[in-house]
């Protein structure tokens, strides 16, 4: 499979690539770890005249722990160090639970969390997982930088509100409270190697061990044309004591805001049964998760 | 234009003059005769292109050649030493691993690569660090127990 | 079994080494000097008239050598069986699947042969196009070929014994349909092939096939060049399984292309173009009744079958009645009909694959045993035993299980599964479940009707006499034929595997007739051995006039020779050795005369040492119409037992665990039967659980990679309980016969029959997704 001509750009320094993206125009494409990029690329589903790779920008991939309060992640972390990270398993389980599934070892040393994000892809893995945590996404140009809230970011199968001068520098998640546990669930048909049919992430915090829910986060792939939270869902688990019962409701609750659709890995109606069966097992995970938090 | 790159393949410079356009593979099958990688689908779907870039397992038909600037590659040609086959060829060799081979160079340098970060693997892990490299013909079971056999010997050479 | 010293061990194959560090060369893998480029240009329209074709500018572009179309190439028609060649290698007139080949041009670099191909200017008027096997077969359907009206490819029906009569007299009919889906053979080195016309006028096809002699016949009729100045040399293939058993058009591209600029000319498939040309397993509708007495015994079987054919016939005669032939056995039965139809629709033509025509209707009338065996309180193995055929029978449609181990298999695996603790023990969501099967080892008939031998074989000892050089136009594809040859010619010849070398895939070597129906072990294995044993007896014949002793009392193994079963009296053989080797570093000491002596001055006295080896199968079968197919010299068999967990809140299946028993005969390698059938399980978990090809309502494949076709990983296979039960194959040399295909036969109906013991839930449509599963048992909580 050829790939079709362009240029090719290596910036070493951040300054430099913001550059080239603000010159070059529309046309050109940021690369990281190519796994969706060259792809489309080759499936001539997209040409752009000219690539940026990033592999030679300094500091893109570092994972940085923040003191207590938070982790910063480089946009090229890939999704293996993601899924290998201590402080990232231990800490942001989402983040290193979906990454961990994120196609196969191969791909994942290559696909990165900025490609996945950026790419916004319904079925990608990543996303869920940090919408649960409240990733704050740093994206900048030669004009200037703006964070936003990772939920803001999606517009629409394949589509991001950011700009083509820009670049996404850097993700920002704030250590979740004490007393928090995280889950992700992905359904495929095989094992592994697969783009979810529907994914869950769940991130659910304790009052105290044993205590009530003080804050849920539910986020749900595949299941529209965007990630979405289910708020509702969230919200009514907020103040009850964990149950099997009240987690069953909550996912019956979370069905609610999907619009998924029928294609040919799965039908609507089977999604939406799924939804409600994932949510609620993956609040189950998050809650042994939560219950099993150490300081 | 053609960009000029450098990097090291199998232990060896190599300095050579590619397109932006071309992948690791093709720089590695067509420029290099280095046909021992193979391509089974330039989508990054079947692994047949596995080579360990900078020590890890990669598709090379989704890695520019102009990425590889200044990297080590390794591919299967590169891994036995002065003649003598590396365990896992070994192990594959001698554990019915091999039906058709158009997987296997794949497959033993997704192995490696699992072996030189965890020289103990479970079977899970055995089976998780092979599962993007797809294998038609052995149902994956002779495979496994070679990789697992390799690890012993691999382990056994370093305890002495 | 008697005391070999090569074949019947797990001796690491001959060709390992070589793939192993990557100097194996795969057809792609050449590249010569001057070599172009060549792409070809498919149909975009699944059914369609093409008014016009403009090459112009195509042709003009820089790098382009040549771009042919038809009109270039001709209008011969080919396919696989002479009674169907409905194929032309370009369209004319009209094409018939997204797919369809229409143009190739060859060019410096590839680059430009797909440039190329984007100028070419096709005008079609769009026709209506048909894509389900039913609608096809409808009145006003839209039709594909003028030729075969109401798109009905072929048409087989055959009853042996009153079956209506039969099924009366039963004290329980029960009634099963089955539909599996499309599927892609999905081996992972995609067609390729490089073409070199010479100067002396002769076409050297170097191809990734399973079939060079059927390419060779093809290539030469299709492009007209004498079949003698036609050689199809077949490098190391990356899989096959079916699909790469006939003459593609990238062959034909290829050839045509060279002929005409004079150069080498490669072509390799994508991904995308290995399933657009298929040629795999079809979609197969099965419609069955089993009638049976009320203490088990099986009485008659009617079977009805439908298959959805695509645009070509391809292998497809072969194989509508193969899915009636092959429930002739193992069960006895008094009475069977069968029922076959075939039908062409606008997609890509279906061929064979692994289990050719019966894998499908295999796991339908596996299903029904077990919901009869349930019915009448009998455990499904037991109803299994005692219907069993034993060596020697001979089932309702005439197939002589010469040999037939299937007793064995089933009490293998119960044992070996611990079925009788489990069987309908298991918690909710997991069960075991188990299936039988049985197939060809090697087609009775060629492919065109012919005297032909199947195989032949040459076996050269070189001068030194210290190796055999075996030359055979049988295809190592993977499965191993190679190191099984080299193993019967170092048994037969009394000499160390290491003293055997293994020439094959070139037509110029021998007459094979390929790999395919599960028969070179048996067939080239035969004139392998009858090559090697002209060579034995020539050395032996001239050592006893040296010696002056009888022939009968030589013996040879592990490249020595005994006389009498002791060292004897060989010095003047030895003498003479050493005098025509003075200077030479290695004589031979030891206290036996080795064969490479004994070979060396047999040369010296004769000139080169060659044997010849050749088989056919005796007539076989019945004299009915489509008797043909179906027989064989001798049937593989087996039996399997699958554990499944079925995840009862969302349809997840994982299959835990595997057991298998099967009959090959005389393991020759044990190592690559193992892998067979190990290889075989997961083509049929794949099958069985993921794999379908999915169309658009234009007839474009929507799922052409590997990453939407999803076949098993490392991660969806479990270990495999492989168990090699042997049974003396009188046809087979030294007793062997088939285990590449007749493994997958029960794998599907055996998982099928787990899930159905994990959940009560009968699942007659695959693949068996999560969705399907659990849309299913929701239906039955439902009480639908
Ligand atoms: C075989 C295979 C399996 C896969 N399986 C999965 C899977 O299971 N789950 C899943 O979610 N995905 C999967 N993918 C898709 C892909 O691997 C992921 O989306 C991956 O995370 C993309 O990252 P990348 O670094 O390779 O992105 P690239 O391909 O390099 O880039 C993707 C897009 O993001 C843009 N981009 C990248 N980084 C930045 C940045 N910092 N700033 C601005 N724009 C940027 C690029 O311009 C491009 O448009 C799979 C892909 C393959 C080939
Ligand atoms: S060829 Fe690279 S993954 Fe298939
Ligand atoms: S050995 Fe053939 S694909 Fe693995």
């Amino acid at each position: 499979m050829l790939l079709p001509k362009f240029e090719y750009f290596e910036p070493t320094t951040l300054e430099e690539a913001l550059r080239l993206l603000s010159e070059l125009g529309g046309n050109a494409r940021v690369l990281a770890g190519g796994t969706d990029l060259l792809v489309r690329m080759k499936l001539k589903v997209e040409r752009p005249s000219q690539l940026i790779s990033l592999r030679k920008v300094p500091g893109l991939s570092a994972i940085i722990p923040r003191d207590n309060h938070g982790v910063t992640i480089g946009p090229a972390a890939t999704a293996a160090d993601l899924s290998k990270n201590e402080l990232i398993c231990d800490r942001f389980t989402p983040i290193a639970l979906a990454a961990g599934r994120l196609g196969a070892p191969v791909i994942r040393n290559r696909a990165t969390i900025g490609g996945n994000l950026v790419n916004a892809r319904p079925a990608a893995d990543l996303p869920p997982a940090c919408m649960v945590l409240d990733a704050t996404l740093k994206l900048k140009s030669t004009h200037g930088e703006r964070e936003i809230p990772v939920g803001e970011f999606f517009r629409g199968p394949g589509e991001t509100v950011i700009e083509p001068n820009e670049l996404l520098v850097s993700l920002f998640v704030e250590t979740p409270a004490p007393w928090s546990g995280g889950a992700y669930i992905k359904l495929g048909a095989r094992k592994t190697l697969e783009i979810s049919m529907v994914n869950v992430a769940v991130l659910l915090t304790l009052q105290e061990p044993q205590g009530l829910i003080v804050d849920a986060k539910i986020a749900l792939g595949a299941v529209a044309p965007t990630p979405v939270r289910a708020f509702a869902a969230e919200e009514f688990l907020i103040g009850r004591q964990p149950s099997e019962k009240v987690f069953a409701e909550a996912g019956a609750i979370g069905v609610g805001l999907c619009q998924p659709i029928t294609d040919h890995r799965g039908t609507m109606e089977y999604r939406c049964l799924m939804i409600e069966t994932l949510t609620s097992r993956a609040l189950k995970q998050a809650h042994e998760r939560a219950l099993g938090w150490k300081p | 234009m053609k960009k000029i790159i450098q990097l090291t393949i199998n232990g060896g410079p190599v300095e050579a003059a590619v397109s932006p356009n071309q992948t690791l593979v093709q720089f590695l099958r067509d420029d290099l005769g280095l046909t021992g990688t193979k391509h089974g689908c330039g989508l990054g779907d079947c692994g047949a292109c596995t080579v360990i870039l900078d020590g890890k397992a990669v598709n090379s038909c989704l890695v520019l050649a102009v990425q590889a600037n200044g990297s080590d590659v390794l591919t299967i040609e590169g891994l036995a030493e002065n003649g003598n086959l590396h365990p896992l060829q070994q192990a594959f060799v001698n554990k019915g691993a091999i039906q058709c081979g158009f997987c296997t160079p794949g497959m033993i340098l997704s192995a490696k690569a699992l072996l030189d970060e965890k020289p103990n693997p479970t079977e899970p892990e055995i089976r998780t660090a092979i599962s993007g490299n797809l294998c038609r013909c052995t149902g994956y079971q002779k495979i496994v127990e070679a990789i697992g056999e390799a690890a012993n010997v691999i382990r056994g050479r370093e305890e002495l | 079994m008697g005391d070999y010293k090569v074949i019947n061990t797990g001796a690491p194959r001959i060709d390992a080494l070589s793939k192993a560090t990557g100097q194996a060369k795969y057809a792609d893998d050449f590249k010569m000097p001057g070599m172009l480029y060549a792409a070809i240009l498919q149909s975009p329209l699944a059914h369609a008239r093409i008014s016009h074709i403009d090459t112009s500018k195509a042709k003009k572009l820089p790098g382009v050598k040549a771009v042919v179309t038809a009109k270039e190439a001709g209008l011969i028609k080919y396919g696989v069986s002479p009674a169907r060649y409905d194929e032309t290698l370009f369209a004319y007139e009209k094409v018939r699947y997204v797919g369809d080949e229409i143009a190739a041009v060859a060019a410096s670099d590839l680059a430009t042969a797909h440039e190329a191909l984007s100028l070419i200017k096709v005008d079609y008027e769009e026709l209506p196009a048909v894509f389900d096997m039913f609608d096809a077969m409808k009145d006003g359907a839209p039709q594909l070929h003028d030729e075969f009206p109401g798109n009905l490819n072929a048409e087989v029906h055959q009853e042996f014994g009153d079956t209506e009569a039969a099924l009366e007299s039963c004290d329980l009919v029960v009634n099963h349909t089955f539909l599996n889906k499309r599927q892609d053979a999905a081996f992972i080195e995609p067609h390729s092939c490089l073409a070199v016309y010479d100067t002396s006028g002769q076409l050297t096809l170097y191809t990734s096939t399973q079939v060079p002699h059927y390419v060779m016949r093809t290539v030469a009729m299709t492009l007209q060049i004498p079949v003698g100045n036609v050689r199809v040399v077949k490098p190391y293939v990356g899989g096959g399984f079916g699909p790469k058993c006939e003459a593609t058009p990238l062959e034909m591209s290829c050839g045509l292309l060279s002929k005409i600029t004079g150069k080498p000319v490669k072509m390799t498939y994508s991904r995308e173009q290995v399933f657009l040309h298929s040629r795999a397993r079809h979609q197969f509708y099965a419609e069955m009744s089993l009638g049976v007495m009320k203490d088990g015994t099986m009485v008659a079987v009617k079977n009805k079958a439908v298959l959805d054919g695509g645009a070509y016939t391809s292998f497809g005669i072969a194989t509508v009645y193969y899915s009636g032939s092959l429930i002739g056995g193992p069960y006895k039965l008094k009475a069977m009909k069968y029922d076959g139809y075939r039908a062409y629709t606008n997609k890509p033509a279906c061929g064979a694959q692994r289990g050719h025509g019966g894998v499908a209707h295999r796991a339908c009338f596996e299903q029904l045993i077990d919901m009869t065996a349930e019915k009448i309180g009998m455990d499904p193995v037991d109803m299994r035993l005692k219907n069993i055929m034993t060596a020697g029978d001979i089932t309702v449609n005439e197939l002589d299980m010469s040999s037939l181990g299937m007793k064995e298999c089933i009490e293998t695996i119960r044992n070996g599964s611990d079925w009788n603790n489990k069987k309908g023990k298991l918690p909710k969501g997991k069960g075991i479940g188990m299936a039988c099967g049985f197939f060809v080892s090697g087609a009775g008939y060629p492919i065109y009707r012919s005297d032909t031998y199947h195989s032949t074989v040459v076996i050269k000892l070189s001068e030194d006499g210290g190796v055999a050089n075996v030359f055979t136009g049988s295809a190592e594809i993977g499965q191993g034929s190679d190191t099984a040859m080299a193993m019967i010619a170092a048994e037969t010849l009394g000499i160390t595997l290491e003293q055997v070398r293994v020439y094959s895939g070139d037509t110029d070597y021998s007459v094979d007739l390929g790999a395919y129906s599960s028969r070179q072990t048996l067939m080239t294995g035969h004139a392998t051995k009858e090559a090697a044993e002209e060579i034995k007896s020539r050395i032996a014949g001239f050592l006893a006039e040296e010696l002056g002793i009888p022939a009968s009392s030589i013996t040879f193994g592990d490249g020595i020779v005994k006389f009498d079963g002791a060292p004897g009296n060989f010095e003047k053989i030895r003498s003479g050795y050493i005098k025509e080797h003075r200077g030479w570093t290695d004589p031979p000491s030891g206290e036996y005369l080795t064969f490479r002596e004994a070979a060396r001055m047999a040369f010296l006295k004769a000139g080169t040492i060659v044997g010849t080896g050749k088989y056919k199968p005796h007539r076989l079968g019945g004299s009915y119409k489509g008797a043909a197919v179906g027989t064989s010299p001798a049937y593989g068999c087996s039996a399997q037992i699958v554990e499944v967990s079925v995840d009862l809140e969302t349809g997840e299946i994982t299959v835990d665990n595997m057991t298998d028993a099967h009959d090959c005969g005389l393991a020759i390698n044990k190592m690559s039967v193992e892998g067979q059938m190990q290889g075989s399980l997961s083509m049929g978990l794949g099958e069985c659980l993921f794999e379908e090809v999915k169309f658009d309502s234009r007839g474009r494949i929507l799922n052409p990679s590997l990453g939407e076709y999803k076949i098993p990983t490392a991660l969806d296979m479990p270990n495999v309980r492989s168990i090699i039960v042997e049974s003396n194959e009188p046809n087979g040399p030294y007793g062997a016969k088939e285990v590449g295909e007749g493994a997958i036969m029960p794998t599907i109906p055996a998982i099928l029959n787990a899930i159905y013991d994990a959940t009560g839930v009968r699942i007659n449509e695959l693949p068996v997704t999560s969705e399907r599963l659990f849309m299913a048992l929701k239906k039955k909580a439902e009480g639908v």
